[in-house]
């Protein structure tokens, strides 16, 4: 398992994860949000250049749910509201259709700012 | 006013071309802007060619020079190099440890340094710019042992940008830069690296605690494609 520990960061303000959804493991992401430890921070963003597959596989959806919580978790503890930055490749649909199903308790609670970018 | 209006075509080479024919005192002020981006590579820019327009060093334009790119070039004579004095952007790529060694502090003024395959023996050539703030790394190769790696006395602060695509013996690269004399000042680090380098990236955010205030992580499963961001 992928483990980054981030806990001696004491100074940072801004924290920004680039995702490739062709590999779409947000494990990494989960477990480095965990070890977060500064008071400083003030933005959390995901950003994402890829498409999102039609369908993520059993691993990686509860992958997303353990991120769907520790993002929750992060806006109860820190008020912060993750941000995820995006840029759709094809089709009408785009990361507002698929967050319901990726993360659905930011997006039930309105807590995601999502982004489309260019 | 022939400042203002050539100052005003800075980004266009070829109008500032055709100011340079115009008289001989449009020349200093053109050049200034002409020369402000050199790239040297084995094609169309080489060095030789450079050396044959100006065969004085002291004479040439190249203390217009703010951003000096070299791919795969071996560099010039050291008279050549320290012409370009007032280089403040420097990028490398390709290059053998011999013209890094030629040109290790040639100009003073340099804040930024992009090293892409490069030896690891350019730590030395990363401490020679008591100014370096900005530091690109991309598939450096690390020195073995033998070949006499010296630690550097002393080195830059290093308190702006740490790009560091973790391609090639991570946890080598990253142990050296942590070594450097005056540690690492980093304000923004954005790290590109696979699942083997997870501790480098640990190490790296720690040995810039006290200053890291953003943090870009770009992580790539080993094996995957790895598509641009």
């Amino acid at each position: 398992m992928l483990s980054l520990d981030l806990s001696k960061a004491s100074k940072l303000k801004y924290l920004v994860f680039l995702l490739r959804l062709a590999e779409p493991t947000v494990q990494w992401i989960t477990t480095a949000l965990q070890t977060v430890e500064s008071k400083s921070l003030q933005r959390i963003s995901i950003r994402t250049h890829d498409d999102v597959p039609e369908k993520i596989g059993e691993e990686f959806h509860q992958e997303w749910q353990d991120l769907d919580r520790q993002l929750v978790q992060f806006w109860t503890t820190h008020s912060i509201r993750p941000r995820i930055a995006y840029v759709p490749r094809k089709g009408e649909e785009d990361m507002r259709d698929h967050a319901p199903r990726l993360l659905p308790e930011l997006t039930k609670r309105g807590l995601v700012d999502l982004v489309r970018e260019r | 006013m022939l400042d203002l209006i050539v100052d005003h075509l800075y980004d266009d080479p070829t109008a500032l071309g055709a100011c340079c024919v115009v008289s001989k005192s449009w020349i200093p002020r053109t050049r200034k802007h002409l020369f402000a981006r050199v790239k040297f590579n084995t094609t169309e820019f080489r060095i030789e060619l450079w050396k044959k327009a100006f065969p004085d060093p002291s004479n040439s334009p190249a203390h217009h020079t703010r951003t000096l790119s070299i791919h795969d070039a071996p560099v010039i004579a050291t008279a050549d190099i320290h012409a370009f004095c007032n280089v403040v952007h420097l990028q490398l790529s390709n290059m053998d440890r011999t013209s890094l060694f030629l040109l290790r502090g040639f100009s003073p003024a340099i804040r930024s340094l992009s090293l892409i395959h490069a030896s690891l023996g350019d730590f030395n050539l990363i401490c020679s710019f008591p100014l370096l703030e900005d530091l690109e790394l991309v598939t450096l190769f690390p020195m073995k042992d033998e070949d006499g790696w010296n630690t550097p006395l002393k080195s830059p602060k290093l308190t702006g940008t740490l790009d560091f695509k973790m391609f090639w013996r991570a946890s080598s690269v990253t142990r050296q830069l942590l070594d450097l004399p005056g540690g690492l000042h980093f304000s923004k680090i954005t790290l590109l690296f696979s699942n083997e380098a997870a501790k480098s990236v640990t190490d790296l955010v720690s040995g810039c605690s006290g200053t890291l205030e953003l943090l870009t992580l770009n992580f790539y499963p080993r094996g995957a494609f790895l598509s641009p961001l």
